[in-house]
């Protein structure tokens, strides 16, 4: 028999097959998108993100911002790993960049970037939900104490439980567990560390020392009244501890929308 | 302040799809040797693979994680006709002529490939999966081993045991 004839006839049969393959693949194809569409995960764009409070991996899926992780804490493949368990994820460039210079803004003053929505699916206790979005709630300018935070949330008793949702917080920063600090006034503990914590109160207005303390010029406001007070004001001791605020200064009480309180004038 | 890096994500999943659908077709195919059935298979493959990727660490391991899970599911399925032809047989009907028709059923009717087909449909099912992979679907003997779940020095000897029985029954 003639070679040439017989790798003519192969290559042929190859083509054949070739085209036989992609048909099928074709027919198929059809059938996976179709099961897919049940099947499917929203979409989540993922990045790295370098910024004054460390190396962030940030994750924004289709209903908000879903996971910061500060990654100089370690275990980012874990925190990775429950991302893709949620979402399919993306790397786009673009997006990071503009979460780069929205970040980028924050940290010059612009507080009003961490009012986008966030996506707390990731959170599976319904407590730890509310607790969260309860936080969303706190101005920037002012912090609560993780009593009067668990107070808010209709179970007074649970501080510690409340210290727990915010060391398990996926969305520091844009759910401010930093405005979070302790009943006697000292600032407490962060998951992205204590410096950051200064950072970020600092950032918002808080003029804390290295104490480590609230800064003097503090007022205590209340969210039903809108009245705010001086820290040792006898109005302020008496009110809900639930809706008890505590600002930087009078001037972020008043941004806020409170007036001063009539017996105490703080100013 | 440093430059942000790049997260090491298995590529999206449509994306590992399409660069590895006509391999993994082909590679059912041949294990099957029956269009209808690869085409389940090879849907099968896909949205198993879609429902763990997420357990996917890395874009290196996409392609023997893939072959790995048709691999698996077209034993399972061989398993299961193996029974039904079992249950068949013992119903009164001739094993000899169903799996004839399961030889047979495949496209092309060329001497060479029927033969071929058939050697390679006698050999156990390890070695035959080895080799199909090696030798149809030039993957290295580190990807067969993932894909089978063995060392690669195993994946490298099923291989050889396969050609060696391949060239015996010719």
């Amino acid at each position: 028999m003639n070679p040439s004839k017989v790798t003519k006839s192969s290559d042929a049969t190859a083509e054949a097959d070739d085209r036989a393959v992609d048909t099928m693949v074709r027919r198929a194809r059809a059938g996976i998108r179709r099961a897919m569409k049940v099947l499917r995960r929203p979409e989540a764009r993922v990045g790295i993100i370098a910024s004054p409070i460390g190396r962030l991996m940030v994750a924004e899926g289709p209903r908000g911002i879903a996971a910061i992780h500060f990654l100089w804490t370690g275990a980012a493949d874990e925190a990775l790993a429950r991302l893709r368990r949620r979402f399919d994820l993306l790397d786009n460039e673009t997006w990071r960049e503009n979460f780069n210079r929205e970040l980028d803004r924050y940290f010059r003053g612009d507080i009003a970037v961490l009012d986008r929505p966030v996506d707390l699916s990731l959170v599976e206790s319904e407590f730890k939900r509310r607790a969260l979005m309860r936080l969303r709630e706190v101005p920037s300018g002012s912090v609560t104490t993780y009593q009067a935070l668990a107070a808010d949330c209709g179970a007074p008793d649970a501080q510690r439980a409340i210290g727990t949702t915010m060391a398990t917080n996926p969305i520091p920063l844009f759910v401010p567990c930093h405005r979070v600090i302790r009943s006697d006034g000292t600032i407490g503990n962060y998951g992205g560390g204590v410096k950051n914590k200064l950072i970020l109160l600092r950032n918002e207005g808080f003029e804390v020392g290295s104490s480590l303390k609230l800064p003097a010029s503090a007022v205590m406001g209340h969210r039903r009244t809108l009245i705010y007070c001086r820290p040792d004001c006898g109005a302020a001791r008496r009110s809900n501890p639930a809706r008890a605020l505590i600002f930087a200064d009078a001037r972020h009480a008043r941004a806020a929308g409170l007036r001063a309180c009539k017996l105490c004038k703080p100013g | 302040m440093a430059a942000p890096e790049k997260l090491d994500l298995p590529p999206p999943f449509e994306d590992a799809m399409r660069s590895l659908e006509r391999e993994i077709m082909r590679f059912i195919l041949r294990l099957t040797r029956d269009r209808e059935d690869s085409l389940d298979l090879f849907q099968e493959t896909w949205l198993r693979a879609y429902r763990a990727y997420p357990s996917l660490r890395s874009k290196s391991g996409l392609r023997p994680w893939v072959f790995s899970i048709a691999g698996n599911l077209c034993r399972n399925r061989a398993r299961d006709r193996r029974r039904r032809e079992r249950v068949i047989a013992n119903d009164g009907r001739d094993p000899e002529f169903e799996a004839a028709r399961f030889l047979h059923a495949d496209h092309g009717s060329h001497d060479g490939v029927i033969s071929l087909r058939r050697a390679l449909a006698a050999l156990p099912g390890k070695q035959g999966r080895a080799l199909i992979m090696r030798k149809f679907g030039g993957m290295e003997y580190a990807e067969i081993a993932v894909a089978l779940e063995c060392s690669p020095e195993s994946a490298r000897a099923s291989v050889y045991q396969a050609l060696k029985k391949l060239k015996a029954s010719q």
